[in-house]
């Protein structure tokens, strides 16, 4: 018994020692926080992208893309002569979003921020910054859900996943059914998504537009993101015999999906990727031939009509000088298009980032479709989601992903091809 | 003495309730409160460690937790402090699904087969979308209000989750004292003569994950409606969930009941300290570094910073040296022996 | 009916890549008694190399895999002795958190040399097609399955026949009296380390020309390894074997009849009913392995 009480005086001292660290911490981390100081010639925007993890790769991109806007408008000479500064967050996963989030938002001299090319991480970053009432602006996640929440103060200025399944639809009924030689209402059409919240999302979007558009024969065929292997899927598809493959993937499964597609001798007579892995150019690398006549529905690429994209060169060659290669993928360009409305923007409110001015601001800032880098024009409906930002049909030739349609954005016109060389 | 550490401990609990006090700065009572939450998971973890039983799948019992009281708010619209206490009732139901496992299997096997059920859960959770959304998540609605556990500072939610993490502790320390966490760590290191004794360790580890369970649920649950925003990837995290708790009792100390606290306050603001402060530097170094950190505390000390503490206690103050050399008999476990003893893939 | 034979087919051919990743694993986890959370970031390892060897110098994976895999021997060897072996009497506990830094660190190391690009080495020999009786499979696939079971007859062999095998297996039996009768564990270690390291590394190589490589390309295969090694049966090497292709063969006829989406919840769930039904195994293990239990 004795024994047993000094053990437990012992660790009762311990946990007590415990406590003193949880104490004696925030003192520690206030001083490393203080240390950021305010200027009045300067605006602070906070910015949340993924570049570790499993999403480092877009995570990344999208972050360069608004560096690169950045930096080209403070050579210019900022916004209402200020200079932008960007204060960067990592942001991994979901847990850090908001870590993040709440660290940002505790500077006071934050009051925007940018983000965040993931649905997931936008949710948990916009909360945090809408619930503080500062503003949030999402530059590239596509997840109806990031608008729909009616904050005032949550803004997307990037097209959301609605856009991107209701021109895989006009493309299916406008252009595909006439070259295929099928009514829409013959046509087997199947949507092969990753279960992620990108396309799950994309999915629920695509039965609607799918329903609206008279495509009868729909229907869905989820994988899990994280598969090795998709032989299942791919036999599946093949029993069910579809004339068109819509399909949301990240990067690995899009290339294992095309692989295992080409291996298997599907015969499909269009395959309509959704941005993700299929804008890669590793999607490509991996494919070569094969991937040529593969579409993709996806946010503004580089190879575009350049008259409806003023601007895409200085973007262009901007990004060349500074990573010495293209852009990996569409992401760069729509948050450096994202970044520059937003500087726009706040040029009207002659540099000041007070939410309500920004948000009235924003509201009644307009511009026509075809004026910004990515084509885009720019109005705010009731929920803040730009409707005027849209996205393109692609089609990978030789090792380039071009802009086939609607025309005004296009380079050339879309070609017949069997995808993957079958 | 005793009076001594008491009025120590009493001491120090009332300075971390005043740490809101100390400092209004959102960010840092949000990091007090990830590590508190930690703290908490953490230390439910640890009571299973009591009878020498490592789990990797408390993810699952996190994120039932979550889930319960989101699922509970969002489309039925149960008050969220009801839905804590559910959801310790759905972790713990849940946790009856590793019960045969979990008296069959033995150290390894036991920590694969919970792995391997917290992953099923987390694409069973994103495949029954009807139910949780799939992997886009519930996101709790902003109304404010103590009755919601939703608010605009981060003090309420301090105290909230200071108090749970306290009766926690509590419960972990009630256990290791009681008959039944003698018993168990008994049954650590040797569960055959423990047995033998007429003692049913079967029923007390039993007792032990459920225990466990439903106090990793009701953090879960505190999470769900902290963070806001619930989804399969986070919340049934195996990094986040299964693994770092069992690598704060491990770092802290396995078993003990201090370790896995030192190990949550230690750990919880290691990782948030790197990610800020190596963010925008090259992609990844922060979990370079943090990986390279881990491999050598684990190296250097072993058997966790509370005992690691000791021996330098021990070492530094050779006058209290018949206090410190206290026969260690309730002291830590050791889990070299625990392991080393177990009778292969069966019992 | 045909559906069937492909599902199977497909299977089989994904049992095999699992079988080659297990192998190795089997080696450390038997004879080392280390849960190695590494072991996918072996392969990842290997992966790149392939991929670079290909990329910069045109070395097919079928040449570089003769370079890679001493190579990856050494890696083995090195980690042994550097990482593990001061850790020998610690806790399996404690290894187990040894290998999760190491594996994180390997993951981001990986992050920070060559970013989050995918790459894909592509090897066309290996894509081409093959086909018998209306089912199909690439070169690329085939010769990672003839492989797997290549190796796995090879080490069989060499557990059973040579003296290295022998001092391999009686220390995975018990390494106390191994060590009493005066057999040198831990050089012994650092061969059983390095073999299934080296293992891991074909594995990476094999699996190169038709999986595209990225920091997190060997994480999902670290968990799937231990299924298929418990499966099959801790220390047997053709456990393992049957192991990877019964699993294999479970996730694509999950995935093809009930739901791609469940295929690995079924591929868990038969692990947890295996677990509990017959801990030592489908097959068993080498038979005092179960009684001796990890140490």
């Amino acid at each position: 018994m004795g024994v047993k009480k000094i053990a437990k005086r012992k660790l009762v001292r311990l946990s007590a020692l415990g406590v003193a660290t949880v104490v004696a911490l925030p003192l520690l981390m206030g001083c490393s926080t203080a240390a950021s100081s305010s200027s009045s010639d300067s605006i602070k925007i906070g910015a949340f992208f993924p570049v570790s993890g499993s999403l480092a790769l877009l995570g990344e991109e999208s972050w360069r893309g608004v560096q690169i806007a950045t930096d080209l408008r403070n050579a210019a000479g900022g916004v209402a002569d200020k200079s932008i500064e960007m204060v960067f967050a990592d942001v991994p996963d979901v847990n850090a979003a908001t870590s993040e989030a709440r660290r940002l938002a505790s500077d006071s001299d934050i009051n925007l921020a940018v983000g965040s090319y993931s649905s997931g991480l936008s949710l948990a970053a916009s909360e945090v910054f809408a619930r503080g009432g500062s503003t949030f602006v999402e530059l590239g996640a596509v997840s109806e859900a990031i608008t729909d929440r009616d904050y005032e103060n949550v803004f997307r200025f990037n097209p959301a996943a609605g856009s991107f399944t209701k021109l895989q639809m006009r493309f299916i009924t406008e252009h595909l059914a006439e070259e295929l030689g099928k009514p829409v209402s013959e046509l087997n059409v199947i949507l092969a998504h990753e279960d992620s919240a990108y396309g799950q999302s994309v999915a629920e979007n695509a039965v609607i537009d799918a329903a609206e558009a008279g495509l009868v024969n729909f229907s869905l065929e989820p994988y899990n993101a994280k598969s090795t292997d998709l032989s299942s899927t791919v036999l599946r598809l093949k029993a069910k015999a579809p004339d068109i493959v819509i399909a949301v993937s990240y990067a690995a499964d899009a290339i294992l999906l095309g692989r295992q597609i080409r291996d298997n001798g599907l015969q499909l007579g269009a395959f309509i990727g959704t941005g993700g892995g299929h804008s890669l150019k590793g999607f490509h690398d991996a494919l070569g031939e094969a991937a040529d006549g593969v579409y993709d529905v996806d946010f503004t690429q580089i190879h575009v009509n350049e008259e409806f994209t003023p601007g895409i060169t200085e973007f262009t060659a901007a990004y060349e000088e500074r990573y010495d290669s293209l852009p990996a993928s569409g992401h760069a360009l729509a948050n450096f298009t994202g970044a520059n409305l937003l500087f726009d923007i706040l040029e009207e409110t002659n540099g000041s980032d007070d939410p309500e001015e920004f948000r009235q601001a924003a509201q009644n800032f307009k511009l026509e479709i075809g004026t910004t880098s990515s084509g885009w024009g720019f109005s705010l409906n009731e929920n803040n989601q730009n409707e005027l930002a849209d996205v393109y049909v692609m089609q990978w030739n030789g090792d380039q992903l071009e802009t086939v349609w609607p025309e005004q954005a296009a380079i050339r016109a879309p070609l017949p091809a069997t995808p993957f060389g079958v | 003495m005793k009076k001594k550490s008491l009025i120590w401990t009493l001491g120090l609990v009332a300075a971390a309730g005043l740490v809101p006090v100390f400092t209004s700065d959102q960010y840092i009572l949000h990091v007090c409160v990830m590590i508190l939450i930690y703290v908490g998971v953490t230390v439910a973890w640890n009571i299973l460690a009591f009878g020498g039983i490592l789990s990797l799948g408390h993810a699952a019992f996190f994120g039932i937790g979550s889930y319960t009281v989101a699922i509970l708010y969002v489309k039925m619209d149960v008050n969220p402090w009801l839905g804590i206490l559910a959801a310790m009732v759905t972790a713990a139901l849940g946790s009856l699904l590793l019960a045969v496992p979990l008296l069959r299997l033995r150290g390894p096997f036991f920590a694969l087969a919970t792995l391997a059920f917290a992953e099923s859960l987390r694409l069973i959770a994103i495949y029954a979308v009807p139910l949780t959304n799939g992997s886009v998540g519930i996101t709790t609605p902003p109304t404010q209000g103590f009755a919601l556990i939703s608010f605009s500072s981060r003090e309420p939610y301090y105290y909230i989750v200071l108090a749970m993490a306290l009766i926690a502790i509590g419960i972990s320390i009630w256990i290791y004292y009681s008959k039944m966490g003698y018993h168990l760590r008994a049954s650590a290191s040797d569960d055959e003569a423990v047995r033998a004794l007429g003692v049913r360790t079967p029923r007390l580890k039993l007792a032990a994950l459920v225990i466990s369970a439903a106090l990793t649920g009701a953090f879960g649950a505190f999470a769900a409606m902290y963070l806001f925003v619930i989804d399969p990837e986070t919340n049934f995290s195996t990094p986040l969930y299964s693994i770092q708790p069992a690598l704060n009792g491990i770092i802290g100390g396995m078993g003990t009941v201090a370790g896995p606290i030192v190990g949550a306050i230690v750990m919880t603001p290691l990782g948030e300290w790197l990610r800020t402060t190596f963010s925008g530097t090259t992609q990844g170094l922060n979990f370079v570094i943090y990986g390279v950190a881990l491999i050598i505390i684990v190296r250097v000390m072993p058997g966790g910073i509370v005992s690691g503490m000791k021996k330098l206690y021990r070492r530094f103050r050779p006058e209290n040296r018949s206090d410190g050399t206290a026969p260690d008999a309730s002291g830590p476990i050791q889990p070299e022996q625990e392991l080393a003893n177990s009778e292969g893939g069966r019992s | 009916m045909n559906l069937l034979v492909q599902t199977l087919v497909a299977g089989l051919l994904l049992g095999g890549v699992y079988a080659l990743i297990a192998v190795g694993l089997n080696l450390i986890f038997g004879v080392v008694k280390i849960i190695n959370f590494a072991h996918g970031e072996l392969v990842m390892i290997a992966m790149y190399a392939t991929f670079w060897m290909w990329t910069a110098w045109s070395l097919s994976p079928y040449i570089s895999i003769f370079i890679i895999t001493p190579l990856m021997f050494g890696f083995g060897v090195l980690l042994q002795r550097f990482i593990l072996q001061p850790m020998q009497n610690s806790s399996p506990t404690i290894k187990i958190f040894v290998t999760l830094g190491l594996s994180v660190l390997l993951q981001n190391l990986a992050l920070v040399l060559f970013g989050g690009q995918y790459r894909s080495t592509t090897f066309p020999w290996a894509e081409q097609n093959f086909s018998v009786l209306g089912v199909t499979a690439t070169y690329g696939r085939i010769t990672a399955f003839l492989v797997a079971i290549a190796l796995v007859i090879a080490l069989f062999y060499l557990m059973k026949k040579t003296l290295t095998g022998k001092v391999l297996r009686a220390l995975a039996e018990d390494r106390e009296t191994a060590g009493l009768i005066g057999i040198p564990v831990k050089k012994y270690y650092l061969v059983a380390m390095g073999l299934g390291t080296a293992m891991a590394a074909i594995a990476g190589v094999l699996i190169g020309p038709f999986q595209s490589v990225f920091p997190l390309a060997g994480a999902h295969f670290t968990l799937l390894a231990f299924v298929v090694v418990v499966l099959g049966g801790l220390g047997n090497m053709a456990g393992s074997l049957i192991g990877g292709l019964f699993l294999g063969a479970v996730e694509t006829l999950a995935g093809t009849y009930i739901d791609p989406a469940l295929q690995q919840v079924a591929v868990f769930a038969v692990f947890i009913i295996v677990l509990l039904v017959r801990p030592q195994g489908i097959f068993g293990g080498s038979a005092r392995n179960a009684e001796v239990g990890l140490k």
